[in-house]
């Protein structure tokens, strides 16, 4: 008997592959217009995400750019070998980490406190002007945000150190110092990107229905209890979501960001691994070695978006896939 | 299926049977016109040049250009920027032109590889076929051999244009005179710090303001006037990187004691040029070191703040050891290649080669460099003055142009440009001055595997722990330790190859 019931299970649960195949042939064909509608995506990422892929064979390759990629030497992992050797490797490892950690923990939870702050502004004209104002920020580009803070730092006649100064304090070499890099990145990134962060956050929570707000009311909530037992939970799934996407950039702590502050005294903080690609293999025309130290930062990246998303589904929110 | 392919042999075949046709016409006609010049069909020529203008350049010299040397040419202008890509990128596509300019730096590094690989025609064995060609300096063309043998024209440079610009009527007022060894240096410096040049009543003036480059900022030519080698130097028969002598830490220490004191910039080490030279414009700091040429610029724009404001030039500064010597570039800044993928056959080379020839008449190289005569400059005492009411209209129609040009004043016999502003000449007088008294850097011509595959990461510890030095950052022992993990990380592989290339090299 018991065996029997086991057998009759089996067949029911286990669909054979055959029949599912032609099944999503059928649901294609009947909806075969829906489907022609997502050809146009599907193309963009072929032609513009994928095919572009096939140029990771040179982190394979000896590349010379007048051979070409199938004339020139295979090498194998030479250049992860080499890459892993570098004695450099692991402190360019940690840098990367702790500037992504730092953005993680202090960057990211700032545009959802700002979005919560600014839902609970009532008059609706303050709301937009502010909105406008710590939008702006994000249009600027690296090189004007970077060059302002060095006339504000700098200690040839800069205003914080002249302020510094004129309170009897000492000077303090911002520029100059491995000491004050990763707060001066950290608070530029807030700088730019907090407001332009609160768009997603803002439309999560405009979403909420009003009812809910009415329902609390009744029972006596006031706005914080509000905010905590209703707003948050209500965009905590766009929260994990962004959370697990920007895991998903851990290395992209923006090139031209961190360049732009590199200098001789911060370099034991401050080079990540996209300066080290730059000086290395872009200015010494090592386009293997430059492929494959981005292969490599590709492959953390993904390894580190699968465990978040590992993570939420384990906490029973939704990931994204 | 089938049909087109064979369709598509047959046109292959044709098309190769045509070339070679055309390939055997050529000839020819070549032949013809060394015989005695029958043939007028214009010689069609690509050239990538460098772009130094925002502007795309307008046509009318290149037109010129082409009536004058019969050629039919099409130049593709890059953008400095993203010259070095747009090179690559022409090289991996099989796109390259017949002519590329390429800088000296990404000669000895990037280049190597791909001469080496037999990408480039060797020109030396056809150079002395050519009567203007022929001038160019022997001296400078060994500074751009490859192993030996010559693969490109190359376009010079003053050997060294460094010394000192200063504000000459600080010095009066302070009654310092002219300083002509690294004390006195020292001393204007702290003088204009400390002793009110600007007569205010306040502490508000630097000696020096200096940028973030070792090299054609402050500290390499400082460096020079301590008698510290040119990158590499001979130690007791071997070749030492500049840094493992001792007036390179003289200089350091210099360098450290004027920064501790505050007579030079304290950012200096993220200071951008712009910067540095505003401060000396604007009256912050009164000693500017690096291209004295720069003089001119300088002064027009300073004069339009402090009309009363004076300048001075030097070049001549002794170390503690009482000599002067100077630091200089190989004599060039870009050399002229030629890719074979684009050039096939040696007529062909030796058309484009005539091309460059004519370039190095002195009627086109004036053409290139200045213009046309009345139109863009009038002809001064023997030198080009630029009519300066039309800058924009030079700048669309003549500026870009002066990356074609050929060798320099001496050989192609250009006009120098001549200097309205005195002290303008007497810098272009230093700047010849200073050939007598160059420090060359040895391993020019010298093959490092390790430096090509490593050199600027190299570079890179040594330049940190110089600005660390100087900062206080790091003291004596930590300078040590950084020389030290140089040599861990390859530096003893460098010295190890550039010595027995040296060796070699002796041998010959």
């Amino acid at each position: 008997m018991d065996n029997d019931l086991v057998v009759v299970k089996k067949n029911s649960t286990v669909i054979p592959k055959a029949s599912r195949r032609t099944e999503l042939w059928k649901r294609i064909k009947k909806n075969k217009f829906m489907y022609l509608m997502i050809l146009p995506g599907i193309l963009y990422f072929l032609i513009y995400k994928y095919l572009p892929m096939y140029g990771l064979i040179i982190a394979f390759q000896d590349y010379k750019p007048y051979l070409g990629i199938s004339g020139s030497e295979w090498v194998g992992f030479d250049h992860f070998k080499r890459l892993f050797s570098e004695p450099d490797f692991w402190f360019i490892f940690r840098n990367t980490l702790l500037l992504f950690v730092l953005q993680l923990v202090i960057f990211f939870p700032i545009p959802i406190f700002l979005a919560l702050m600014l839902n609970e502004v009532r008059n609706q004209a303050f709301k937009k002007t502010v909105q406008t104002i710590v939008y702006i920020p994000h249009f600027m580009s690296w090189v004007i945000i970077v060059s302002i803070c060095y006339v504000i730092l700098t200690l040839d006649g800069g205003v914080v150190n002249g302020i510094l100064e004129s309170l009897g304090f000492q000077k303090i070499n911002f520029l100059l110092s491995d000491e004050w890099f990763r707060p001066m990145y950290i608070l530029q990134v807030i700088w730019r990107e907090a407001g332009w962060g609160t768009i997603i956050f803002l439309a999560a929570i405009a979403a909420v229905d009003p009812q809910l707000y009415e329902a609390a009311r009744m029972d006596g909530a006031n706005r914080l209890q509000q905010m905590i037992h209703i707003t948050l939970p209500a965009i905590k799934s766009v929260i994990v979501v962004l959370l697990i996407l920007k895991i998903g950039d851990i290395l992209e702590l923006g090139f031209e960001h961190v360049f732009l502050l590199l200098n001789a005294s911060n370099r034991n903080v401050a080079e990540i691994f996209d300066t080290y690609v730059y000086t290395t293999g872009l200015q010494q025309g090592q386009f293997s070695y430059s492929t494959a130290v981005g292969f490599f930062k590709g492959i953390v990246g993904l390894i580190l978006v699968m465990f978040a998303n590992w993570l939420a589904k384990k906490s029973g929110e939704e990931g994204v896939y | 299926m089938i049909s087109t392919k064979k369709f598509l042999s047959s046109v292959c075949a044709l098309s190769l049977g045509l070339s070679a046709l055309a390939g055997c016409s050529n000839e020819s006609a070549s032949n013809s016109t060394e015989d005695g010049e029958k043939s007028n069909k214009p010689f069609e020529l690509s050239i990538m040049a460098t772009l130094h203008t925002p502007e795309i350049p307008d046509e009318r010299l290149e037109l010129l250009l082409e009536e004058k040397t019969n050629t039919e040419l099409d130049i593709q202008w890059v953008p400095d920027a993203n010259y070095i890509e747009k090179v690559n990128t022409a090289f991996a596509t099989g796109t390259l032109p017949m002519a590329v300019s390429i800088s000296a730096q990404e000669l000895g590094t990037q280049f190597k590889q791909a001469i080496r690989d037999d990408q480039f025609w060797e020109i030396g064995p056809y150079l002395d076929e050519y009567k203007n060609l022929n001038k160019l300096k022997p001296k400078v063309i060994e500074n751009t051999k490859v192993d030996g043998k010559v693969y490109g024209i190359y376009q010079g440079r003053p050997l060294s244009r460094q010394g000192f610009i200063f504000r000459k009527d600080w010095a009066d007022k302070l009654e310092i005179s002219t300083p002509t060894n690294t004390d006195e240096f020292y001393e204007m410096a702290r003088a204009f710090t400390e002793d009110d040049p600007d007569g205010n009543g306040k502490e508000d003036t630097i000696g020096l303001s200096d940028r973030s480059d070792l090299l054609y900022g402050a500290f390499k030519t400082v460096s020079s006037w301590f008698g510290t080698p040119n990158e590499w130097g001979l130690k007791d028969g071997k070749l030492l990187p500049e840094f493992m002598f001792d007036e390179y830490m003289d200089t350091l220490d210099f360098f450290r004691d004027l920064h501790k004191n505050g007579y030079i910039n304290k950012d200096f080490p993220v200071t951008s040029k712009k910067d540095q030279q505003s401060m000396f414009k604007n009256g912050t700091s009164g000693i500017y070191v690096g291209s004295i040429g720069d003089v001119q610029g300088l002064y027009d724009d300073a004069t339009k703040l402090n009309p009363d404001l004076e300048y001075d030039v030097q070049n001549k500064v002794e170390g503690p050891h009482g000599e002067f010597g100077i630091w200089s570039i190989p004599g060039f800044g870009s050399i002229m290649m030629f890719p074979k993928s684009a050039i096939k056959s040696e007529e062909e080379l030796k058309k484009t080669l005539a091309f460059y020839d004519k370039l190095m008449t002195p009627e086109m190289a004036n053409l290139l460099l200045w213009g046309i005569e009345g139109e863009h400059y009038e002809v001064k005492d023997g030198a080009a003055l630029p009519d300066a009411s039309i800058r924009e209209k030079l700048d669309r129609e003549v500026r870009p142009y002066l990356s074609l040009e050929v060798g320099e004043p001496d050989t192609n016999g250009r006009y120098e440009g001549f200097a309205a502003y005195e002290i303008k000449a007497k810098a272009e007088e230093l700047i010849k001055d200073n050939e007598n008294y160059l420090i060359n850097n040895p391993v020019v011509t010298l093959d490092s595997e390790t430096y090509t595959k490593n050199g600027e990461r190299l570079k890179t510890i040594i330049t940190d722990a110089t600005y660390q030095y100087i900062l206080g950052q790091i003291d004596k022992k930590g300078f040590e330790t950084a020389v030290e993990k140089w040599k861990e990380q390859g530096g003893d592989k460098v010295i190890e190859e550039y010595n027995a290339s040296y060796k070699k090299l002796k041998n010959n």
